[in-house]
């Protein structure tokens, strides 16, 4: 099966082409389920190479490529052709990676296909749907950084596609433009390290890059700036400080697109690359300690801005941004193996959560929490998975979220206590926060009844999915950790890290090589109890009928929650920036018209017109006067005497004159 | 005997142009017929060029040679041939000239002149590509310059006189300069040849000095046709006031002629020269890519627009070749390529909306997309073409030029990508505003795009997605003659 | 017969021609005059080619030549003499007097 591992990728791409450019846009078209059938038989291949592996009958990784084009190119000097290949290389990571995104894709179409009945994109809809998962797909298991890029930013246009796939209104058109180029941005350092990277290995495959940065034939310091700039891509697409201010604008998209795109899988991409191409980290200190701080600092600051917004996908947005930094501070930390496990549990919960949202916003049409409350009698299921996904985010046992961040705090611990300490206090909030949208949204009597009492449950086509990731959040955690016998020479206890770890087990022990050793059950205790205050805390502020204790609250500490909604000033920074660009282009636009145009341009041909007039004046007065005094004197005094004389007009006088001068030639001889 | 397939390629455009010269004006079917023919033709040949083309040689290919003024004074021959460098760009001129022919069948008045001063254009531009005598590079580079300075003049906008005479008079300062490198190339020679290929064996025997001297006679007339800073203000004016169809041909061919000009010429014939240079061009490279995209940023006007993406974007190509890499010269080569194609694409359409709207001002629009999805969705793909997204053409030639810019010019290079977000935010800014939103009242009986524009833009579109998948259908040509002229002088 | 008396008709022929085309006030008179200058070139031509070069016959194909041209320039003078007259109602050359200084 895993030989098949490139149809991949290319059946969600052949699916979305399909729906594109066939059939008509129709409510009821049947082309939606050509690209479900298709993200189906691409899951059905990712678990059968997952199934092979558990069963130990694949050995991983598997790499497999093709020549794609060749191009002139030089080395040390001598110009050759080069041979660009492309194609699959599966590693632990990529494997389960491609498990995830493939459920997640699929299960969030088949909720879309309730969600979006009736839109007049139907069609259109799902075409792009298709089409993000062919590129993401091909982003997880391509093994030429190149392609990966190029896949990095077809995602980054297929999240352009759906944020602004309501584009009739100005706000999605704009979020939709914001993203693209803020993750543009950030790929600028992707771009710059694909360069670096090529200079110095003469290739983007990444095995051969792995190769020639572990065998340590780069300078460290060409390796650092690699480092930096792949992080720099990964800060755009995984929305990392400061470049997170993308996403909470991205809500602008439809509901099952944020639970798919910006919580699941794309915005996940940053961290997949930090992983895929952990060698360069690990060769490189100071980058793995950048990423550490990116992610720390990207988790607190995020958690700190959930705790404010009304809209209720705002602050699934923030909680993303937070748990993205989470995953990166581990990776930073050299929890290579943590950072990958709650990568994944990650895309199953918070697809969850997404999507009870957008189940409750189906219902009650409205994204603002203050127009929600006491929706758990009305929509008992779309709660109780909320619930369970509350909880699994919150790091409440055994659900799948306490495992992952568990293994992550545990390792920032081994790193440094003081990030520890910040990372801890940025779980109790995520908890905080989830629980205060829980009980804004669920508990309480309706502050809004009329929406609230025309509420009712979604159909079965959106509950199942959810009802599907709700009990993957559940278990998956304690699955991957316990299940599946570990296999020898895994970096680590259990499933999961069995499967991703042997790859870079060297590293991993390498970056955590002062390790301090602490008790895990009561790291991860003393984490949970602190969660578990802070719901409390949650609860006695926001589940009452009105929300009395909380605006007190905002009241009293306003410089703080402004600071907060206004996402701690970063946002007005890049549109200032924004602003001082278009004020550049204008100074441009000015310089090329009014100076280079007029002046350089323009008056090479003024000199040339003045050269010209004083020529002409020369011409005029003393050239042609002399030409003009010639022409008169032959014409006003010899002519006029000539014409008098023999010029009289009779065709006989000039034949005279004729044979009078040819008999003077004949005489003459 | 062999079939001339070159001579043929150039010159059954201008039997098309003497054809439509004899036809009566009213006969307006049969001009159309006759041109279109005459343009198609070529186009066949060209791709019949393609498949019998030699991608394993760097030599010159269908080669056609004969005595044209030979006394015992001066010896200039009928000479042509392609390579690698060439045979893309003539294919392209063909193509582009059969896409902009029809995309002018909308024309109203003056058919008949137009389409002769087209096709005597045509030839022009086939024949910079292929000709390998100096003399005759000059004839046929200075026969383009006419039929553009007409049909700017008479189809053109609003100031269309100032246009036409600012583009002729600039693009003419600029021929003069390089006919006077011509002659001292000419005169250095022992023999005295004009012979382009003879002329790049005797670099060796040229002094520093002559050789700086003659390439910035050489590069002036390049410079003005590339456009590069400063000499590019032609380009915007040009642009906006000729017919879509002449604005497809300056962006889509007639920009190559310069870059064409620096690779061929510039480069082999003069290394001494282009090395010392090459400070300067990186910096105009540089200068062109940024400040071309953060001028395009400010523009209101679409067709400016583009047209100064289009000085960004050739900025890419003389990036590439400061980079003095074989990647550089593929990545310049098939950028100029691409660029024709995505560049000519964006002219049709930003034609298609003036020819509805009689506005092309970005401001003036809004929510279209929902109006005219077959246009948005074209513009779209031209717009993320253009910006460089991967799986399209314009990608994989950036990439190169950047990647054999790189290991020169460092930082030049960084710098350099910052032109790649400019250019996005300005592509993506006229999206927003034309095509999303709320619907403009204005424009609620806008129609969608009928077939002539159709058939026009289709086959471009195609070929920007086919390009960007599967470059090797360009790359494959252009291999052998980059690595030859990589390795020229190592 | 000699050479000689062919040379002397021939020249009192084109002394004639030569007097009438001076003299005639008609327009008519004038083509004919020169029609008689014409002819003497011809008798000149076969005469010299008859007795310098007997085996040839390039001088009677000058002659024939002439005499088609002379036809064509006939035509064409008396076309003119045609449009004069409709224009002026006479044909007398001192009344033609266009091309005066």
């Amino acid at each position: 099966m895993i030989s098949r591992a490139w149809l991949i990728p290319i059946l969600p791409l052949a699916a979305s082409l399909v729906i594109l450019f066939f059939g008509r846009e129709r409510e009821d078209s049947p082309l939606p389920f050509v690209g479900i059938a298709a993200i189906g038989a691409s899951l059905w291949i990712a678990l059968r190479i997952l199934f092979d592996v558990a069963l130990g009958t694949l050995a991983l990784p598997y790499e497999n490529d093709w020549s794609w084009f060749s191009f002139a190119a030089d080395l040390k000097g001598h110009p050759f052709i080069l041979d660009m290949r492309a194609g699959v290389l599966v590693d632990g990571a990529a494997a389960a990676m491609l498990a995830v995104v493939c459920l997640v894709s699929l299960l969030v179409q088949v909720y879309s296909l309730g969600y979006m009945r009736g839109d007049a994109k139907f069609k259109r809809y799902f075409a792009y749907m298709s089409f993000f998962t062919a590129s993401m797909l091909g982003l997880v298991v391509s093994n030429n950084l190149l392609v990966t890029f190029g896949c990095w930013e077809l995602v980054g246009v297929s999240s352009y596609l759906l944020i602004g796939f309501w584009f009739e209104r100005e706000a999605p058109a704009y979020a939709a433009k914001k993203a693209f180029i803020t993750t543009k941005l950030g790929d600028l350092g992707f771009f710059l390290a694909l360069l670096l990277t090529f200079l110095y290995a003469g290739s983007f495959n990444i095995v051969r890059v792995k190769d020639v940065v572990e065998m340590g034939y780069m300078p460290p310091f060409v390796v650092t700036l690699i480092g930096l700039g792949l992080l720099s891509g990964a800060a755009g697409k995984s929305a990392q400080a400061p470049l997170f201010i993308w996403l909470p604008d991205a809500m602008e998209g439809p509901t099952p697109v944020s639970a798919l795109i910006h919580a699941a899988t794309m915005v996940a991409a940053g961290i997949y690359l930090v992983a895929r191409c952990y060698f360069v980290f690990a060769a490189s200190p100071l980058a793995m300690e950048t990423v550490a701080w990116a992610g720390l600092v990207t988790a607190f600051l995020a958690a700190t801005m959930a705790l404010v917004p009304y809209d209720i996908k705002r602050v699934l947005a923030f909680s993303t941004v937070s748990q993205l930094g989470f995953m990166m501070c581990a990776l930073g930390v050299g929890g290579y193996t943590a950072g990958l496990f709650h990568l994944t549990t990650h895309a199953f919960f918070k697809a969850l959560l997404f999507l009870c949202a957008g189940s409750v916003i189906h219902a009650v049409h409205t994204n603002d929490m203050r127009s929600m409350g006491g929706l758990s009698k009305r929509m008992p299921l779309t709660f109780l998975t909320m619930v369970v996904g509350a909880a699994a985010i919150s790091g409440i046992p055994p659900l799948a979220g306490f495992y992952s961040k568990d293994l992550i705090l545990e390792k920032v611990f081994e790193h440094s206590p003081a990030m520890f300490g910040v990372l801890a206090l940025t779980a109790c909030l995520t908890a905080f926060y989830t629980f205060r949208m829980l009980f804004l949204t669920f508990w309480g009597d309706g502050r809004n009844n009329e929406r609230v009492s025309r509420a009712e449950e979604s159909q079965a086509v959106m509950t199942i999915p959810l009802l599907i990731l709700a009990a993957l959040s559940l278990v998956s955690g304690w699955a991957l950790e316990h299940a599946w016998a570990a296999s020898p020479g895994a970096a680590g206890p259990g499933a999961f890290a069995s499967l991703v770890g042997p790859g870079v087990a060297a590293a991993e022990h390498g970056a955590t090589g002062a390790a301090r050793h602490v008790n895990p059950t009561v790291l991860a205790a003393s984490v949970t109890a602190g969660a578990c205050c802070f719901i409390a805390l949650a609860y006695s502020l926001y589940c009452g009928p009105d929300l009395g204790a909380a605006e007190r609250l905002k009241a009293r500490f306003l410089p703080v929650f402004k600071l907060l909604e206004n996402r701690w000033g970063f946002d007005a920074f890049f549109l200032a920036l924004v602003d001082i660009a278009d004020r550049v282009a204008d100074l441009a636009k000015w310089v090329d018209t009014e100076v280079i145009d007029k002046v350089f341009v323009d008056g090479w041909g003024v000199l040339t017109r003045i050269a010209a007039e004083i020529s002409h004046l020369f011409d005029a007065l003393f050239v042609d006067q002399a030409v003009d005094g010639c022409g008169y004197l032959s014409r006003d005094w010899v002519g006029a005497g000539l014409r008098g004389l023999i010029a009289r007009g009779q065709v006989q006088e000039y034949l005279l004159y004729l044979a009078v001068g040819v008999s003077l030639f004949a005489i003459m001889k | 005997m062999e079939l001339p397939l070159l001579s043929l390629i150039t010159f059954i455009p201008l039997a098309g142009a003497l054809a439509v010269l004899c036809l009566p004006k009213d006969l307006r079917r049969a001009i159309e017929g006759v041109s279109l023919a005459a343009a198609a033709v070529p186009f066949a040949l060209s791709a019949w060029l393609y498949f019998a083309f030699d991608r394993s040689t760097a030599a010159m290919q269908f080669v056609e040679r004969h005595g044209w003024i030979s006394s015992s004074a001066v010896r200039i021959d009928y000479y042509l041939g392609v390579d690698g460098l060439s045979a893309p760009l003539v294919m392209l001129t063909a193509l582009m000239s059969l896409v902009a022919l029809i995309a002018s069948l909308g024309i109203k008045e003056r058919f008949k002149e137009y389409a002769f001063w087209f096709l005597i254009l045509e030839v022009g531009m086939l024949g910079v590509f292929e000709s390998l005598d100096f003399f005759l590079f000059y004839v046929f580079w200075e026969i383009t310059l006419v039929p553009m300075y007409f049909l700017i003049g008479i189809w053109g906008g609003p100031q269309k006189e100032y246009a036409a005479i600012k583009f002729f008079l600039y693009t003419l300062t600029g021929s003069v300069f390089m006919l006077l490198g011509i002659l001292a190339m000419y005169f250095k020679a022992t023999p005295h040849t004009f012979d382009m290929l003879e002329l790049m064996k005797i670099h060796g025997a040229l002094s520093f000095k002559f050789q700086a001297l003659v390439f910035l006679a050489f590069y002036f007339g390049f410079a003005v046709k590339v456009p590069a800073f400063p000499f590019h203000t032609w380009l915007p004016l040009a642009h906006v006031e000729a017919p879509t169809a002449i604005s497809v041909i300056l962006a889509a061919v007639l920009l190559k002629m310069g870059v064409y000009g620096i690779m061929r010429v510039s480069y082999p014939m003069l290394p001494l020269g282009f090395e010392w240079f090459l400070p300067y061009l990186v910096v105009i490279a540089v200068i062109n890519i940024v400040y071309g995209a953060l001028c395009a940023m400010a523009q209101n006007d679409m067709k400016k627009m583009v047209a100064y993406s289009s000085i960004n974007h050739m900025g890419y190509c003389l990036l590439a070749i400061a980079g003095v890499t074989a990647t550089g010269f593929s990545g310049a080569a098939f950028q100029m390529v691409n660029h024709g194609i995505i560049t000519g694409a964006l002219f049709l359409l930003v034609g298609v909306i003036y020819d509805r709207a009689h506005t092309r001002d970005i401001g003036a629009f809004g929510g279209l997309a929902t109006k005219v999805p077959v246009y948005a969705g074209l513009m779209s793909l031209a717009c993320f073409a253009s910006l460089g997204l991967p799986g399209m053409a314009g990608f994989v030639s950036e990439f190169l030029c950047f990647l054999g810019a790189f290991p020169r010019w460092k930082i030049y290079t960084a710098i350099s990508v910052l032109g790649i977000l400019t250019t996005a935010a300005f592509f993506l800014r006229m999206l927003e505003k034309v095509f999303l939103g709320p619907l403009n009242n204005r424009w609620a009986d806008l129609t969608d795009m009928n077939a002539r524009e159709l058939v026009s833009l289709v086959p471009l579109a195609v070929l920007m997605v086919v390009l960007g998948i599967w470059p090797r259908l360009a790359l494959d040509m252009m291999n052998a003659t980059m690595v030859n002229l990589a390795g020229l002088f190592k | 017969m000699t050479l000689s008396h062919y040379v002397a008709l021939g020249s009192i022929l084109f002394i004639i021609g030569v007097f009438g085309a001076l003299t005639r006030r008609s327009v008519i008179g004038i083509l004919m005059s020169v029609e008689l200058m014409f002819n003497a070139a011809n008798i000149n031509l076969a005469a010299f080619n008859r007795y310098l070069h007997p085996t040839g016959v390039t001088g009677q194909a000058f002659a024939l030549f002439i005499m088609t041209v002379a036809a064509a320039e006939v035509v064409v003078g008396l076309a003119l003499v045609l449009a004069i007259y409709r224009r002026r109602d006479k044909i007398y050359m001192e009344d033609i007097n266009l091309m005066r200084g």
